[in-house]
């Protein structure tokens, strides 16, 4: 009794205690403002009747838990994160997702000559951020016995620049334009290549906001997507906003991410089905692979994981 | 036959600043000699200059005017002096405190140890060689403090209050213990003290200063027998002493 | 029984505390994907036992090296910049500054200089850690009673004399205060090294933290301040035996 009570009131008092004034709706960022939130800051929130805060992140932003404790009403996370917070008792659900596929992928010099992701891992250093599900998986594959591995520097490529063994994770529609502007030949190879594809970017609420404000969430996510369609069509003024916010990009590198991005946030897929889209099977395949891996202990129900609204 | 040093101070003056930045003569030009062997207790109220003038005699100061001149010129080993708190390094044994100024001036080990020894035999502090200065009473501190203070044999002896933060009984005991190494040695002695029993039982002659500037407003030979013993102190004559003293400081 | 006397003072409230946790998480007060129960954290070290010792080892060696490293460094300098005025006014706002560069921003340069591995741990630990050793002994030496330093004068010691046979050992308390901070920054300063070059209990904080194993984070945060507590110990145990003999507070 007391104890529902207390989780009735708890996530409210979070929200009381963050806003002053009404319904003020935090969208939490798990990195910059950078092409891969475009869609986000184009969004017509005010026309759907919503007070919207996009909280920009950086690197370790815990939108999940976020979300989960409620000083965030929504947040960015990938589907992957989103398994693993349910499956120990956060219970986040996904609502639209940014990328259909994974930008995830292992930058390499060009030079090597290297011709699958495998050949990455016979020798010189790989840095990842090592408690990613995929790099379980790269390792259960291939193995790292004959690399260094070492922790991801985030999108700093000093490392990578001064060393021509030195492999990298990065998101294919970022880091590789960077170092190419840098004047070095790079490859990047997809870590879809490995089978693990999970849906990246998606926007996620709890079920509890889900439960409670159905209609302002539907609100939130028609939004988005129309935000989306926006920053797609054109996202000139936009990345002028965005690059206000975060000039470590500079303005010519986010006209040529927005560029390179498209084909992960519009395919057949979002033609058919409309932005955003999310399928029972793409997470059914995660889910089993998370299992498999170790990460959850056992399956969840891929429909509890994610709405379409 | 004495070991000890003659001074001769010829209008010494010494100017401080206080916190105002204005200057004051703490001493406005002293001149007074002190004969080679003396045992000179110098009496005054607080802040009227003692110390200062103790420091500059220790050429730990200098004058600001005049002169201070020894009489014979020394090397260093030949003033010791005795501050008003023992002052041991405390992570020194007592046999290697005593022996620290011989070590200053680079005299070998073996050499040092045995003039350390003999120092503190004459303090009477044998059985605690080996001992920390804090596994020693406060009296016990101030005896290596004065053994230390006669291992270099110094012709000039100065002193500082040096018993003032004793109980009474172990000063007593100190004052006779001091009088006999003066009398066995006869280097000159100046003991600068508030107590005028202390000012009159130890010394030959007894100068007071006064209030402010370093004037002398009495000097005086203080007439008691040569050996002083402890049953002086309730000897009338003492306490005749004491009374002239006690006139010139509070006139 | 003495012993027992004196763990029991600190211990009751830990044990309060613990049980008070517990129950709020079990009881669904406190969500346990935030805090973890005690029990969870228990079972996460009793399960990961040798991948958290071996973490926990690095970690240890990394720090230890670091803090040695400014042990020698920072005694050294301080002794240099007591030599003269000119000197400390000269230098030591570098040392401050030193002092105030937040660790978590140098690191990845630290990275950048001296590459992945051990080495660019151990130079967090001590980046992070120098600097109390450098103030609390420059402070210790420059204290020194003013009536044993005129006796030295007295006796016309030189200044290395009188550095190495008075201002130092009677710095040795204020230098033993400093080496005590300094030990917690060097665990400090090695995990967040090794949060950025890899290894160690940092590692095993980072990759937990994406796997949303919070019990586990918890677990090897809960080991680096064991770490660091034990190295404050033995920094008081070598202090207590150093100064055994002649500091009055060293014999309570």
């Amino acid at each position: 009794m007391l104890r529902r009570a207390f989780l009735k009131v708890a996530p409210a008092l979070g929200l009381l205690a963050a806003c002053g004034k009404s319904a003020k709706i935090r969208l939490a960022l798990d990195w910059k403002p950078e092409p891969e939130f475009g869609g986000f800051y184009a969004a017509p929130f005010e026309k759907h009747g919503l007070d919207v805060e996009i909280l920009p992140g950086g690197a370790g932003t815990p939108t999940v838990q976020m979300v989960g404790a409620g000083s965030a009403e929504f947040g960015i996370v990938e589907a992957d994160e989103l398994v693993l917070a349910r499956s120990k008792s956060n219970p986040v659900v996904g609502l639209f997702t940014v990328y259909q596929h994974s930008p995830m992928g292992i930058m390499v010099h060009a030079g090597r000559n290297l011709t699958s992701i495998g050949d990455v891992l016979k020798e010189g250093t790989l840095a990842v951020q090592q408690g990613l599900p995929y790099v379980k998986l790269l390792e259960k594959q291939y193995g790292f016995a004959h690399v260094r591995v070492v922790p991801s520097p985030g999108g700093d490529l000093t490392a990578f620049l001064g060393d021509p063994k030195f492999a990298q994770q990065v998101f294919i529609t970022s880091e590789p334009l960077a170092a190419r502007r840098k004047g070095v030949a790079v490859k990047v190879f997809p870590v879809a290549d490995i089978g693990y594809d999970p849906y990246t970017n998606v926007l996620a609420t709890s079920d509890d906001t889900l439960r409670k404000n159905p209609e302002m969430v539907k609100s939130m996510v028609a939004a988005v997507r129309e935000g989306w369609r926006a920053y797609l069509d054109d996202p000139k003024t936009t990345n002028e906003k965005m690059h206000q916010m975060n000039p470590s990009m500079d303005a010519d590198t986010f006209a040529e991410v927005a560029e390179a991005q498209k084909p992960f946030i519009e395919d057949d897929e979002t033609r058919k089905n409309g932005l955003g889209t999310m399928t029972k099977a793409r997470w059914e395949t995660l889910i089993g692979q998370l299992k498999d891996l170790g990460d959850i202990p056992m399956a969840i129900p891929a429909e509890e994981c994610f709405r379409q609204l | 036959m004495s070991t000890g040093v003659a001074l001769r101070l010829e209008g010494v003056r010494r100017v401080f600043e206080d916190s105002l930045h204005n200057q004051f003569a703490v001493i406005a030009g002293m001149d007074i000699r002190i004969e080679a062997g003396e045992f000179l207790a110098l009496l005054g109220p607080s802040g009227c200059g003692k110390s200062t003038l103790l420091r500059m005699i220790a050429r730990l100061d200098q004058p600001d005017g005049g002169r201070i001149v020894r009489e014979p010129e020394g090397d260093r080993a030949q003033t010791a002096f005795v501050f008003q708190d023992a002052h041991l390094l405390p992570w020194r044994n007592v046999v290697d405190n005593a022996a620290l100024p011989l070590e200053l001036m680079g005299v070998a080990k073996p050499e040092r140890r045995e003039k350390a020894l003999a120092a503190l035999g004459q303090v009477n502090l044998l059985e605690a060689v080996d001992r920390y200065p804090a596994q020693l009473s406060g009296g016990m501190r101030m005896r290596v403090s004065l053994a230390r203070a006669l291992v270099t044999e110094p012709r000039l002896l100065l002193l500082d209050e040096p018993f003032a933060a004793l109980d009474e009984i172990t000063r007593f005991h100190l004052d006779v213990q001091l009088r006999e190494l003066w009398r066995s040695r006869r280097m000159t002695v100046i003991f600068v003290t508030h107590s005028i029993s202390e000012a009159a039982f130890l010394a030959n002659r007894a100068v007071v200063m006064s209030r402010r500037g370093g004037a002398i407003k009495l000097d005086r030979i203080i007439e008691l027998p040569e050996e002083r013993t402890n049953e002086l102190r309730a000897d009338p004559r003492l306490g005749q002493e004491m009374k002239l003293l006690l006139g010139a400081i509070e006139e | 029984m003495k012993a027992f006397r004196n763990i029991l003072p600190p211990l009751i409230p830990f044990v309060a505390i613990t049980a008070a946790m517990e129950l709020l998480v079990r009881g669904g007060f406190i969500r346990s994907y935030l805090l973890p129960a005690p029990s969870a954290v228990f079972l996460a070290i009793w399960g990961n036992g040798p991948e958290l010792a071996q973490a926990m080892l690095k970690t240890s060696a990394s720090a230890l090296a670091g803090f040695a490293l400014s042990t020698c460094t920072g005694i050294a300098a301080a002794v240099l910049l007591s030599s003269s005025r000119w000197v400390q006014q000269a230098f030591y706002p570098y040392a401050v500054f030193f002092q105030t560069v937040p660790v978590i921003a140098i690191a990845p340069l630290l990275v950048i200089w001296f590459g992945y591995g051990m080495q660019t741990v151990i130079a967090s630990a001590f980046v992070v850690s120098i600097f109390p050793v450098i103030a609390n002994t420059l402070s210790g030496i420059l204290s020194t009673d003013p009536a044993l330093r005129d006796l030295f004068r007295l006796y016309g010691a030189t200044p290395a004399m009188t550095l190495f046979k008075l201002r130092f050992p009677a710095a040795l308390p204020q230098i033993f205060t400093g080496l005590r901070v300094a030990a917690g920054l060097a665990v400090i300063g090695a995990i967040v090294g090794e949060f950025i070059g890899g290894g160690g209990l940092g590692s095993v904080v980072d990759v937990a933290r994406t796997q949303q194993r919070v019990d586990k984070v918890f677990a090897a945060v809960l080991l680096a301040s064991l770490l660091g507590l034990a190295l404050f110990g033995l920094i008081n145990l070598i202090s207590g035996i150093m100064l055994r003999r002649w500091h009055a507070s060293e014999q309570s």
